[in-house]
């Protein structure tokens, strides 16, 4: 066993588990934190993308003792209580998700490219979300989202374009 | 009116009732009504105030917020974990399946195999698949036995402690070859054809004699699987009243249960299926899987039982598209109209029927594409072979048929030198066609779709450029349709 210590969504929590556990399974099993998905659980599908010290990162190819000591965002953090982060609102706006298990995976991906990239290209876009496979929206509606939600983040007017 | 009843009072309906002669206290049945059907058609065409809307999807805010529970993201206390251990091999007879090793491990609270399922035979039309193989393996797919254990780990672990002996036999991998009456059946004695149909339309021989042109097209379409980003997944929770609950990610419920009373032989109002958001299915999870083992292993346990596929468990033991093999041969006049069409479809069923027969059949009855065809003769057999099965996926059979006959279209119009907008706008179905199986058709836009769609996209094919401007205008004076 071992002990890990993270700073998850702002708050610092430990738990003791099995040398072999990732970061994903730590957060759901753990932490109860079950908004990251698992997919594939080999780093193929994105399901289960958190953010950790800034980067967002495959959480089911992280053991959680390489996280420990570390910041990590997951879905649950992006939102407060009266308010949804500006890229939940957009994918809500858009529907950007159908069966939504990609979802958490995608915002997150996102939030780390406008994190780093408030205009970000179509192109640029595209390549933030080149790990994450979605099998029922397809990307347009992800994109017109992230769009829409880094003019948002810019403090730029928004409007609707339909 | 506020007197109380007296005694005589009170007795009396029992008095009455008493006194009733018999016949009157024969159950009523009420006659039979014959209720005036009127079903309301909407006119051809006629658009619904739906058209054109945006709608926002009531669940999109809770997957944004990540707050959606599926299968994998509920718990039960005491909730054990399963894993199911895969054959491995195509075709095999199973000699030994030996679980003691895996039973005596430290956290493994059960195993099960073949022949802990009541009845080991289950599927939406033929009752061919097994829960978990038993005696027989019919592809690599197939499940051997079943662990329930504290952790998942533990039970990955177990699954290697058990052994099994094979007697690996030939496999039967090429649909062809499995049509081939020499060929061993797969299901032996039962044939590896396991569905037909047969569509005839006219005279094609009169047809082909007709033709200025006769075109052969042989056309193959690979196995898909639907990748659902979640995986199937089940709980299971047996009660000590014999009533179970399986949370699933089963998109046909009520066909679940009766699958599932039929391999456990309890009655399905014991069963309580609880569908949950589905993180995708587009087919895959359309019929049961390891709901009944998860049942069992939750019997002999006492506790809720969870298992997930993992990503491979996917592909190789769920259901997958139909690879089809498609020859075709049309007859056309040199100006392009279709006279005759022969068509034969082999389906490669894999080792279960599943949702074969659907498939088949649609894609038989849209195998000659949307084309006006007087003399048509279209045959579709679905075979077994020792692979994955095959089943429902999106559209049952019709991408891969519209693969080839469009395809097939295109090499007629390069044959004929023809554009290949032009040949089909000399064919396509118009308003009151019949299509192959005779059914009169309504609503039919092909026409003017193709054309909208040759407009917008800027369409310069070569050969005669302007009938489609011409079929256009023609269209428009024809019929009193708006559009866009
Ligand atoms: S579950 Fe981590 S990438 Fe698929
Ligand atoms: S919405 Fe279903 S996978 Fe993306």
């Amino acid at each position: 066993m071992v002990t890990v210590t993270i700073n998850v969504n702002g708050e610092k929590r430990t738990a003791s588990v099995p040398p072999e556990t990732t970061l994903l399974r730590l957060l759901r099993d753990d932490f109860n934190l079950t908004g990251s998905k698992l997919g594939c659980d080999v780093g193929d599908c994105g399901a289960c993308t958190v953010i950790v010290d800034g980067k967002a990162v495959n959480s089911c190819l992280m053991l959680a003792a390489q996280a420990d000591g570390r910041d990590v965002l997951t879905i649950e953090g992006l939102a407060t209580m009266d308010r949804l982060h500006p890229i939940q609102k957009a994918f809500e706006k858009y529907a950007s998700l159908q069966c939504g298990f990609c979802g958490p995976g995608v915002i997150m991906s996102a939030k780390a490219l406008l994190d780093e990239n408030p205009d970000p290209t179509v192109q640029e876009i595209r390549d933030a979300l080149g790990g994450n496979l979605c099998r029922c929206t397809g990307y347009v509606k992800m994109i017109e989202a992230i769009q829409d939600a880094a003019r948002i983040l810019r403090d730029e007017p928004v409007e609707i374009n339909r | 009116m506020d007197k109380k009843p007296t005694v005589a009072e009170k007795v009396s309906p029992l008095k009455t009732v008493q006194e009733t002669p018999s016949v009157l206290r024969e159950p009523v049945i009420a006659p039979l009504v014959t209720y005036p059907i009127e079903v309301v058609v909407p006119e051809v065409r006629q658009q619904t105030p739906a058209v054109g809307q945006r709608a926002t999807r009531l669940d999109g805010h809770l997957h944004g917020l990540g707050q959606t529970r599926y299968i994998d993201d509920l718990s039960f206390p005491g909730m054990l974990y399963a894993k199911i251990k895969r054959a491995g091999v195509a075709s095999a007879r199973i000699k030994s399946i030996d679980t003691k090793e895996a039973e005596a491990m430290q956290g493994v609270m059960a195993v099960v195999t073949g022949k802990d399922v009541p009845c080991n035979s289950f599927g939406p039309s033929l009752k061919d698949q097994p829960v978990l193989a038993y005696e027989r393996v019919f592809h690599a797919g197939d499940g051997v036995a079943a662990v329930a254990a504290v952790t998942e780990q533990i039970a990955a672990e177990a699954l290697e402690k058990i052994k099994v002996d094979y007697e690996v036999l030939t496999p039967v991998l090429d649909p062809l070859e499995s049509l081939k009456l020499e060929t061993p059946g797969v299901h032996a004695p039962s044939a590896n054809i396991y569905q037909s149909k047969i569509i005839k339309k006219g005279d094609i021989e009169k047809g082909f004699a007709a033709s200025d042109h006769i075109i052969e097209g042989h056309f193959r379409t690979q196995m898909v699987e639907h990748v659902p980003l979640e995986p199937h997944a089940t709980i299971a929770m047996w009660d000590p009243n014999g009533r179970v609950t399986i949370y699933s990610t089963l998109g046909r419920i009520t066909l679940g249960r009766a699958d599932v009373a039929r391999t456990l032989g309890i009655p399905v109002s014991r069963i309580r299926i609880v569908a949950t958001i589905v993180g995708g299915n587009f087919g895959g999870k359309n019929e049961i899987t390891t709901e009944p083992v998860l049942a069992l292993l939750s019997k002999k346990t006492g506790r809720p039982v969870k298992s997930v596929f993992t990503r491979p468990d996917e592909f190789i033991a769920s259901t997958t598209r139909h690879p089809l093999i498609m020859d075709y041969k049309t007859g056309v006049t040199k100006d392009g109209k279709i006279q005759a069409r022969k068509i034969r479809l082999v389906l490669d069923g894999g080792a279960y029927c599943s949702w074969s027969e659907t498939t088949l059949g649609k894609a038989c009855i849209l195998s000659a594409g949307p084309y006006n065809i007087d003399n048509l003769y279209a045959e579709a057999y679905v075979v077994y072979t020792n692979k994955t099965m095959t089943g429902a996926m999106r559209g049952f059979g019709a991408p891969q048929v519209c693969f080839a006959y469009e395809s097939h279209m295109d090499d007629i119009a390069a044959l004929l030198n023809m554009d290949p907008l032009d040949i089909r706008l000399i064919n396509v179905f118009s308003e009151g066609s019949l299509s192959p199986t005779g059914q009169t058709l309504q609503s039919v836009a092909i026409k003017e779709s193709l054309l909208q769609a040759a407009k917008r996209f800027g369409w310069n094919g070569k050969g005669s450029a302007d009938a489609g401007a011409n079929l256009l205008a023609e269209e428009n004076a024809n019929t009193n349709m708006v559009r866009a």
